[in-house]
């Protein structure tokens, strides 16, 4: 526990509870109304009282976009993420336990997949699904797959040579129960681990899918397509494009700085 | 020579399988390239015409294999949006992003190896602190927001480089290094950041080792003791990483290369993209896919040369 109150996991774990109430209570306290409003006489301006993150070309208020954009971003990473490890989590146990020609096929098709850039796989399915939230979700999920599996089946494979495995097996428990019993725990820390750190990943991936218009689309608020938007006006409101750039930012820091916490404290291999 | 043999003969099959995959994505979508050409208020006897004879009837395999046929023999197709055979079309923009990838590992790699071992060296003081907390900073930012601060310094600022388009080296050497200057830089700094850490991590572990000690008692000079056993140990997994990179390099360039209107691969594979062009989607996204695995499969091969222990194995 002491391991977590080193300043970097303080600070990640500070920023990463802060986002997640942030996009769990946007919805409660910014209607959907306060983020489309137009302000005509007030846009591009840069922060004032009224609009403390000033305001877009629509005279749209940014804070409030913002807020809604941590929403978005939040939700379509979590689901993501967790829809890579449902799929690549039975697949890595499955190849890492029992090995053998089964194991082969399936680590050719990964390796396979993972010849394939992430963002470029994410981009292909939500250009051919068409882009939307649902689409958006399943093409980062399906690209991270790959990874994901690679990680499970290699934490599988050191498991599974353990003793205290062998010794079950030796006792005559079923498979199934070892794999329930023995492996899904010991491998829990890895794909904790490998989760946070994804998540920072699928946020940077929906702003890209975004930003280039093949993820959340307007009028939805979302990082990516806020800084979109801002490109014709960096020249006269800079702040239009450093909002929602220093919100992915601080996002994805808190993310990777609480992922390495936590591969510190639960990962006792990497301790240096 | 058996291995080598193995290794050509998981090549081919991951070829295969690269296009298998890139074909099998592509024909998920509801509509289909008829659909594409004609439009959706097409009449209905043309479009079931223009399906036959595009051979869009026939089963999935004999289409694949028609596909893969053209490939293998240089008939890559017809691209829907420019009109234009897709095989010259690719040619043409592989060299703008040759040009920003070999760039853009130039300024990761020679940054974040000094850093990297900068930071090593003075592990747990503040300059270790500073380096490593930038290096993170980093990583968090993505690549497109680094462009985009990026030109709104150097172009709309300053004025001192363009922010956008492509110059072929052949027609104007330093002009295409001054298109591609910005371009490479936004791709490089998350690479730098990424590579600066691994530079970091692996210089910290390998100073902890005893030939790390030997050489010192033995009354080496410091900078040899670092740059001659330290860095020469673990320069050896940074241009791993490195390489393997490439494959992250080769998705970031479709968001940069759009950013600043170069028109290299990337920016070929997002119009392809945007515009549902599938048979370009399918060629460039092979190809990427292909180049991504011959390069993995180059740095392993680098790798056992530098380091004879694999050899062995």
């Amino acid at each position: 526990m002491r391991r977590f109150l080193s300043t970097k996991g303080v600070i990640g774990g500070g920023i990463v509870v802060t986002m997640l109430l942030i996009a769990l209570l946007a919805p409660v306290f910014v209607a959907e109304e306060m983020a489309t409003r137009m302000d005509i006489r007030a846009r591009l301006s840069g922060p004032t009282w009224t609009h403390p993150f000033g305001t877009d070309q629509l005279g749209r208020d940014l804070f409030f976009r913002v807020v809604l954009g941590a929403q978005t971003s939040v939700m379509i990473a979590g689901a993501a993420v967790l829809m890579s490890i449902v799929i690549g989590l039975p697949l890595g146990i499955i190849s890492g336990y029992y090995g053998g020609t089964l194991d082969n096929v399936l680590m050719r098709l990964v390796d396979t997949l993972l010849s394939f850039p992430a963002l470029l796989l994410a981009l292909t399915i939500s250009a051919v699904l068409g882009p939307n939230i649902t689409n958006t979700i399943i093409a980062i999920g399906v690209a991270f797959t790959p990874y994901l599996a690679r990680i499970i089946r290699g934490e599988a494979l050191r498991v599974a040579q353990m003793p205290y495995v062998e010794g079950a097996r030796a006792a005559g428990t079923t498979d199934f129960w070892i794999i329930l019993r023995h492996i899904l725990p010991n491998i829990m820390p890895a794909i904790i681990v490998q989760g946070t750190i994804s998540l920072a990943f699928a946020i940077l991936a929906e702003a890209g899918l975004s930003f280039l218009g093949l993820g959340t689309q307007p009028p939805n608020a979302s990082w990516g397509l806020m800084i979109q938007a801002s490109r014709d006006y960096l020249d006269v409101a800079p702040w239009t494009a450093l909002v929602p750039g220093v919100a992915v930012a601080i996002t994805v820091l808190g993310l990777n700085m609480f992922g390495d916490t936590l591969r510190d404290v639960l990962d006792p291999r990497t301790r240096a | 020579m058996l291995f080598l043999v193995n290794r050509l003969l998981s090549v081919f099959l991951t070829l295969l399988l690269i296009s298998i995959i890139t074909f099998a994505v592509t024909n998920i979508l509801p509509g289909d390239v008829a659909m594409m050409i004609m439009g959706t208020q097409s009449n209905p006897e043309a479009l079931a015409g223009l399906r036959e004879s595009l051979g869009l009837n026939d089963p999935l395999f004999v289409q694949y294999a028609r596909w893969i046929g053209g490939l293998l023999t240089g008939d890559w197709g017809t691209s829907l949006v420019f009109k234009e055979p897709i095989g010259p079309l690719i040619a043409d923009k592989v060299v703008a992003s040759a040009l920003i990838v070999v760039m853009s590992m130039a300024i990761a790699l020679s940054a974040a190896i000094p850093l990297g071992v900068w930071a090593a060296i003075h592990r747990d003081r503040w300059q270790d602190n500073a380096a490593s907390a930038s290096a993170l900073v980093g990583v968090s930012l993505p690549d497109f927001f680094w462009g985009i601060m990026l030109i709104l310094l150097f172009a709309s600022v300053l004025g001192w480089l363009p922010s956008s388009g492509f110059v072929h080296p052949a027609e104007d050497f330093f002009g295409a290094l001054r298109h591609a200057f910005l371009p490479s830089l936004a791709l490089g700094l998350g690479l730098m950041a990424h590579l600066t850490r691994m530079t970091r991590a692996t210089m910290v572990s390998i100073l902890q080792q005893d030939f790390i000690r030997v050489a010192r008692a033995k009354g080496l000079p410091e900078r040899s003791v670092i740059w001659g056993y330290g860095l020469r140990n673990a320069i050896g997994p940074v241009v791993t990483v490195a390489g393997l990179q490439v494959g992250y390099l080769f998705g970031s360039i479709i968001v940069i290369e759009s950013l600043f209107n170069f028109t290299g691969m990337g920016w070929l594979t997002y119009q392809a993209l945007l515009n549902r062009d599938i048979p370009l989607i399918q060629s460039t996204v092979f190809v990427i896919a292909a180049v991504v695995m011959l390069t993995n499969l180059i740095v392993d091969l680098i790798y056992m040369v530098i380091d004879p222990r694999l050899r062995a194995t």
